[in-house]
């Protein structure tokens, strides 16, 4: 689809991943996230090649897709949890409600995810990112359905994630913003036939 | 909370608040019963003769429902990430989605059998045999299902072809259960197919979850 990409990212640097629609954007995200195996090339992190055991890279890693991954039947404080707790991180249900109440979900805390509206599953997703202290972000277009508070508010956030010596890469539409944070870009170019 | 048990506690938090997953093998079940009496148009007799084959196919049947939904839902919302990316094992965490599946959707046809068997018949002293068959086949059910369903749960409709792709491998479950039953109603020892049947189950357990795993990476591929 692409022209082969190579990067090399330092803790507190970022990458940001643009390119037309339907270039693979999401699928070198996923790729990097390591949901697929790459065609060809590899990924090294801390000099532990990762093309065998990807068990380090998912250890610091948190990738946050175009699907949220929130369960409809649960409430917001339940989707939160679970969902940290079956990738082995607890938090008390106290933890979890600041962490809701940043991402401007606070009263929503017992509300079933399948009635909030795509802006506010959006936030319950990335109320993850608050509580994994996780020191790289992987993020495909967390901007999108977001209101202008919530671009400013998470702009802040992946700032202030990266001033704490954390890796941000991340895929967005709304390039002006993200912009300003980003230390790397790669634009994808199509293969010519 | 170990991963593990944080899956089946979710996945028992859904199923219970969904409840369709539970209830719908069972009506099917009773609906499905209640039709062989009146195609059949014979007394009690030729029901009871009948009866451990009709049990065990409905138990098939109904199970067959619900099976592509083991990982389908979690595929859909985007969830099978939380636990394919994550340095816990995934043929536990696949282990930890069959366990729940059965407890929602399996051990309630156990439960439920005995309701079936009186329907039909069946002789009474059958129905600690019938129970037990069922508590060790329908997990095989689910454990063979989940192959089925991580290798078609990106499809829109993909149940067919779940029903065609773990028909075959159910068939032994079907053949050893319900001869389990026919023998104790006979008046043998059901001993022999309860053994065959419990080393399926060992089969099931050391292997499937590797393979569904396997297959759950495919798919996201």
């Amino acid at each position: 689809m692409f022209k082969p990409v190579s990067f090399d990212l330092a803790f507190g640097q970022s990458l940001l991943i643009s390119g037309p629609n339907g270039i693979g954007k999401t699928t070198v995200l996923e790729s990097i996230a390591g949901l697929r195996d790459l065609q060809s090339g590899g990924f090294s992190f801390k000099d532990s090649n990762l093309d065998k055991n990807k068990d380090i890279w998912f250890e610091s890693s948190l990738y946050i897709g175009h699907k949220t991954g929130n369960k409809k039947e649960l409430n917001c404080l339940e989707n939160l949890r679970s969902f940290l707790q079956i990738q082995g991180i607890d938090v008390s249900e106290t933890q979890a409600e600041v962490a809701l109440e940043q991402v401007g979900l606070a009263g929503f805390e017992y509300q079933m995810a399948g009635s909030l509206s795509a802006g506010q599953k959006k936030r319950l997703a990335l109320a993850r990112l608050l509580l994994a202290s996780f020191p790289i972000w992987i993020l495909d277009e967390p901007f999108v359905n977001l209101d202008i508070a919530g671009c400013a508010w998470l702009l802040a956030v992946l700032e202030n994630h990266l001033n704490n010596k954390g890796i941000l890469i991340i895929t967005a539409h709304d390039n002006k913003t993200i912009k300003k944070a980003v230390t790397q870009e790669i634009i994808l170019e199509p293969v010519e036939i | 909370m170990k991963p593990f048990l944080a899956l089946v506690k979710r996945d028992l938090t859904l199923g219970l608040r969904r409840k369709s997953q539970i209830y719908q093998p069972l009506v099917f079940q009773l609906l499905v019963v209640t039709m062989f009496p009146l195609g059949l148009g014979s007394g009690a007799r030729t029901l009871a003769l009948i009866a451990p084959a009709v049990i065990w196919i409905l138990a098939l049947l109904a199970s067959l429902l619900t099976l592509d939904q083991i990982f389908k839902n979690d595929y859909d919302d985007g969830s099978v990430e939380s636990y394919v990316l994550t340095s816990y094992p995934l043929p536990l965490s696949v282990l930890a989605k069959i366990l729940s599946h059965w407890l929602l959707s399996g051990l309630p046809l156990v439960l439920f059998s005995p309701i079936i068997g009186v329907l039909l018949h069946l002789p009474s002293s059958s129905y600690g045999v019938l129970m037990l068959s069922l508590l060790i086949g329908t997990p095989i059910f689910s454990f063979m299902g989940s192959i089925g369903s991580a290798l078609t749960m990106s499809l829109k409709h993909g149940g067919l072809l779940l029903t065609i792709l773990v028909m075959p491998l159910l068939t032994p479950v079907l053949i050893f259960g319900a001869s389990a039953v026919v023998e104790i109603s006979l008046g043998n020892s059901a001993s022999q197919p309860l053994l065959l049947l419990s080393g399926l189950l060992i089969l099931s357990i050391t292997l499937i979850p590797f393979a569904a795993a396997a297959a759950i990476k495919i798919n996201l591929e």
